[in-house]
């Protein structure tokens, strides 16, 4: 936790209470669109930390807040809130167990494809059910009327969490937990996790963080998962860094990750069925040394910035040299990392040039000489699917903000939640 | 163009711990440069901290807390000092904040957005 959340115990503390009104900043105008204008609406606001949305064709929208809870707004605008984190007030039930921590809580959410049938749905989270803690992945049913769910009944459970700090930049606890939960057209269903801050996850072939997870919506591994020997069978790629987007190209139906980098090489990579993304932070290998807390992801320099390609030679984020059959990734932010998250498929001819290209949300601070990266960016494949041709910054028509996640709405519209707090609604035209 | 504002604050004054039962306050008078404050923000707050210091994801929210104790904890930051996991990154802006960004950055996260 940052000091700036809790209040240490002072001599003398002075209040100062301004009488001044100050006026909120300005909303920045923008003109001049890239290939099409999008117009924008505020869908929710005030919201804490919104992670991630899900729709069914009628609008009707799931929704998490980190550290509050699920709620679904229904077609009305009205908003039920279903499933609180811990003791939180005015849910229709809470998960006792759950809670957020640093970068952890409740995060990824998804309809399930059937739900029309089986009303089924699933959110991921952070439980302290299991000591040492994990994140798991939820299945509720969702009553009728949307005003409740029931019948939770936790398919993985076995999602590494970082219990405590470390000697790491952001290394509180709750670190890098993935948290994208998806379905494919197949119907599978799909979560990313992350690496923990511990340098033993992204390879090892048991702990289940750093993966890309395959599985039916009992929790059982699909059954067409290639992994290496000895792996978990839910295992559809490793040794990731921390995958907080997985999208699915609209024709292939290849899966696509978008993935942090550590301070150096955002990734986009298409993957590979068994494949391994090159990520081993481990000290004492590769030329390495020890490293702090046994944890290489931010050296060498973990104090402040340093160029990002001696940081990508000494620490590479797909170890090519290591694992010569690594999954190369088709693009890599120029070389910066900025925070890459959330990934979703543009659909509908509204879009223009874009329709069928990827969009990704992008989330950077900007810290060390790199530039702020809060953006959504327009992903263009060529046409076989193996690379990116171009790459696009989307012209926003309101501020930018943190851009947690990116999804596609029945309406042809992209939803966007930042962590400031708001879901936003993009048109095309207008 | 530099513009200055007048703040009339009241300081109130705790002279044991913060869940004293006695205070002392006085007024007094303040001018911070708000002008200067809110590029300091857009600059090297606005990003983590949210476009309202309302805070996102693990950079917490900043609008809900007194300007002393604000400067305060810059004042450690510029000095060095880890308090927590995202030290680095507050060390690295702070130690280019004179005391008079201290003193404007300070009351404007904290009352900017009321």
């Amino acid at each position: 936790m940052s000091g700036f959340t809790t209040h240490s115990k002072l001599s003398v503390i002075a209040s100062l209470l301004a009488a001044t009104a100050i006026s909120s900043l300005p909303l920045l105008a923008q003109s001049g669109m890239n290939t099409t204008s999008l117009t924008h609406e505020v869908v929710l606001d005030g919201l804490d930390n919104p992670w991630d949305m899900a729709f069914l064709d009628d609008g009707t929208m799931l929704f998490t807040e980190k550290c509050k809870g699920l709620s679904v707004r229904m077609p009305d605008g009205t908003v039920n809130a279903l499933y609180g984190v811990a003791e939180t007030a005015g849910y229709a039930a809470n998960g006792a167990d759950l809670f957020c921590e640093g970068q952890a809580g409740m995060m990824g959410v998804a309809f399930d494809p059937d739900f029309a049938n089986n009303r089924g749905i699933y959110v991921y989270s952070t439980s302290n059910m299991s000591d040492p803690h994990t994140n798991r992945l939820m299945r509720f049913t969702v009553s009728d009327d949307f005003a409740s769910v029931s019948d939770r009944t936790d398919i993985i459970d076995d999602v590494p969490y970082k219990m405590a700090a470390s000697d790491h930049p952001f290394g509180g606890p709750g670190a890098h937990n993935g948290g994208r939960v998806r379905f494919s057209a197949d119907g599978a269903l799909w979560l990313t996790t992350g690496d923990t801050h511990n340098g033993e996850v992204p390879q090892s072939p048991t702990m289940m963080g750093s993966k890309v997870i395959r599985i039916d919506t009992d929790g059982n591994a699909h059954a067409d998962n290639t992994p290496p020997e000895g792996f978990d069978a839910r295992t559809y790629t490793y040794g990731h860094r921390n995958v907080q987007g997985i999208a699915f190209h609209p024709v292939t139906g290849q899966a696509i990750t978008a993935e942090h980098g550590p301070w150096h090489s955002d990734e986009i990579t298409i993957l590979e069925n068994g494949g391994n993304a090159g990520w081993d932070p481990r000290p004492n290998m590769a030329g390495r040394a020890d490293c702090p807390d046994n944890y290489c992801g931010y050296s060498p320099n973990q104090e402040e910035g340093m160029n990002r390609y001696e940081r990508a030679a000494f620490m590479p984020m797909t170890d090519f040299d290591t694992y010569p059959d690594a999954m190369p990734p088709v693009w890599n932010n120029n070389g910066w990392s900025q925070g890459m998250s959330s990934a979703a498929f543009l659909d509908g001819d509204a879009w223009g040039e874009w329709n069928g290209a990827m969009v990704v949300g992008i989330m950077g601070i900007g810290f060390g000489g790199t530039p702020i990266g809060q953006r959504l960016d327009v992903i263009h494949f060529n046409e076989d699917v193996t690379d990116v041709e171009d790459v696009t910054e989307m012209t926003l028509p309101m501020e930018s903000g943190r851009f947690r996640s990116v999804v596609m709405g029945p309406d042809g519209s992209l939803y966007t939640s930042i962590d400031e707090g708001t879901i936003y609604k993009l048109t095309p035209g207008g | 163009m530099f513009k200055c504002c007048l703040l009339t604050v009241v300081t109130s004054v705790w002279t044991g711990a913060l869940w004293a039962d006695t205070t002392d306050e006085s007024s007094v008078s303040a001018t911070i440069d708000v002008e200067a404050a809110e590029a300091i923000f857009r600059k090297s707050c606005r990003a983590c901290h949210g476009n309202k210091a309302q805070g996102a994801s693990s950079y917490p929210a900043l609008a809900d807390l007194e300007p002393a104790y604000i400067a305060t904890q810059l004042e450690r930051y510029r000095a060095g000092e880890k308090i927590g996991p995202n030290s680095i990154l507050m060390i690295s802006h702070a130690k280019r904040l004179s005391d008079e960004d201290i003193a404007n950055i300070s009351v404007y996260v904290a009352t900017a957005f009321d």
